[in-house]
């Protein structure tokens, strides 16, 4: 009986109606005052055996509710989105998310126009991640133009300022990306990018030296290295994977080119194949060890994190019914600067931590009236050299969206 | 009293979701005008179409067999949202006028293309690109549901 109720109805116990309350309450309080034009709600429920991506796969049942309104004012226009996400077997790493920003858009011509958005974010989660509580303020300017009527020239800068609870993480980073495409007859689209970034970490790595040794999970606890892979352990104590042997204010630079190979064939079928590879140009990880987990974002796993290679392919068919039914495969290749592999035992091996990870997934998408209807499934195997980043994971997702418009028809 | 709190939280937004906002009688999309037609761009541009409103991203599309030219209205948001090409064939569904008694446009509702659907407004025919206008999909949506 329980285990039926985790499989459909893990968001609806009496603690999680609560929260549900409130983000209704919440709700309905921008619908009132802001009275939007459009308001979407999104749930999702997700599966996975493998929840903190790890050698001692833990499964859990994950509920997601959100929603998003907008308001259009000419060019103008602001908007909001609010999350909260569940976790049934470790509902300590619920958290609640919130956005609220405005966008313009500016046309420069009839081939160009210019883009510019700002936005402000709050995560807020549960007590054993609360100290990856932050706020951000993310300003991105974008930029399109027709060189021709077959070519395109796309830019986009992005400022970001992430400030944590645990001031160690915070940072700015800039990106910019710059990419050109150009459409060939034979219905082939090539596209060349380039991305650069660089992230500055706010705060000394020695204000954070590390007071006790990172905490080893056996292998009966399943739990992520030095923390419980998504809370717990080591960050009940001031401890952060942050690395002593480096100081303060320093940053990491990263610059990658990649490429896009899109076939159309007919209207119902498209074929795309990528491949990118990043370099970092300066600085290294300043952590002791970089995880990531499952929904949960980690601000020790992202983009500035790694170098290597990525390659994909996705295929995409527009099924009978107007079903919309995409297969995709990719492959990454990631090594982590100044991360050094460890044993299980949590001996150094020597080796700068490197990951390998083949990842297969199926996805179908259902438009009706106003609901729209998604299932997900992925398979990932991550092979490192890191044993306990040696692992394998099944991931399921099942959702609705509902929208309503409340403006003007046109 | 909780329940009594909820009942009332479901009444009042019940009524806020039913409020008849005031709407335009100009360039309303009509359910009942709809048709389907599959081409291949010809040109794209953005136009104004609405007043106060930012120009729409409109696309040339000539008619498979019939060689007829229709402007497709896309939205404004879409601009950053997909990357279409002259020469690039799809299927627009979506509400048919004509302007100077020749021109012919559509004010596209579903766009088919490379395999996929774009739903630009929903089947009564109200806009659905709230989460547009963003130059990268899903930015304005947050981190939403972790795809791998």
């Amino acid at each position: 009986m329980r285990e039926k109720r985790t499989l459909l109805f893990s968001l609806f116990n009496g603690e999680t109606m609560k929260k549900i309350g409130g983000v209704i309450l919440l709700l309905m309080l921008s619908v009132g005052v802001l009275r939007p034009d459009t308001l979407s709600l999104s749930l999702f429920q997700n599966i996975t055996d493998n929840l903190f991506q790890n050698t001692y796969p833990e499964p859990d049942h994950l509920s997601n509710m959100s929603f998003s309104i907008d308001k259009n004012f000419s060019r103008l226009s602001l908007f909001a989105f609010g999350e909260y996400s569940y976790l049934f077997e470790n509902s300590d790493i619920a958290y609640y998310s919130q956005d609220l920003g405005l966008d313009y858009l500016q046309p420069l011509n009839e081939k160009s126009a210019l883009y510019f958005s700002l936005l402000g974010r709050g995560y807020f989660y549960k007590s054993d991640y609360s100290d990856y509580n932050y706020i951000s303020v993310n300003g991105y300017i974008a930029l399109k133009s027709y060189l021709s009527q077959t070519s395109i020239l796309k830019s986009n800068y992005t400022l970001e300022y992430k400030s944590y609870r645990t001031s160690i993480f915070d940072y700015i980073s800039h990106s910019l990306f710059v990419s050109a495409d150009k459409y060939f007859p034979t219905k082939t689209t090539l596209k060349a990018e380039m991305n650069w970034g660089y992230k500055y970490f706010l705060q000394p790595y020695q204000t954070a030296i590390t007071e006790a040794p990172v905490e080893m999970p056996s292998p009966q606890e399943g739990k992520g290295r030095g923390k419980h892979a998504g809370m717990g352990n080591v960050y009940d104590t001031p401890d952060v994977p942050v690395s002593t042997q480096q100081e303060g204010g320093e940053g990491i630079q990263v610059f990658s080119a990649g490429f896009l190979l899109a076939q159309g064939i007919g209207n119902k079928i498209g074929i795309n194949l990528t491949g990118m590879k990043q370099w970092v140009l300066s600085g290294e990880n300043p952590f002791d060890f970089v995880e990531e987990f499952y929904m949960v974002e980690n601000p020790s796993y992202d983009r500035f994190s790694w170098s290597g290679i990525q390659i994909g392919s996705q295929v995409s068919f527009l099924m009978p019914w107007n079903v919309e039914m995409k297969v995709d495969f990719k492959y990454t290749d990631k090594e982590f600067p100044g991360i050094e592999s460890l044993s299980l035992d949590g001996e150094p091996l020597g080796l700068t931590r490197n990951d390998q990870r083949s990842q297969l997934g199926v996805s179908v998408k259902k438009n009706f009236a106003r609901i729209t209807l998604f299932l997900s499934y992925s398979y990932v195997d991550n092979r490192s050299n890191d044993p306990f980043y040696d692992w394998e994971g099944n991931y399921l997702t099942v959702g609705l969206t509902w929208d309503h418009f409340y403006g003007e028809g046109k | 009293m909780r329940k009594r709190t909820y009942i009332f939280s479901l009444w009042f937004l019940g009524v806020i979701a039913g409020l008849p906002f005031a709407q335009t009688p100009q360039h309303f999309y009509n359910i009942d005008s709809e048709r389907q037609v599959e081409g291949t761009i010809q040109e794209i541009v953005m136009e104004p179409r609405y007043k106060d409103s930012a120009p729409f991203l409109v696309l040339i599309l000539e008619e498979k067999g019939t060689h007829l030219v229709y402007n497709v209205e896309v939205s404004p948001a879409w601009f950053f949202e997909q990357d279409f090409h002259k020469g690039e064939g799809l299927t627009v569904i979506g509400s048919f006028y004509t302007t100077d008694g020749k021109k012919m446009n559509i004010i596209a509702r579903e766009v088919r293309f490379k395999g996929e659907t774009l739903v630009l407004r929903d089947k009564h025919g109200f806009p659905n690109w709230q989460g547009g206008q963003t130059g990268e999909k899903g930015r304005r949506r947050g981190k939403g549901i972790k795809k791998f």
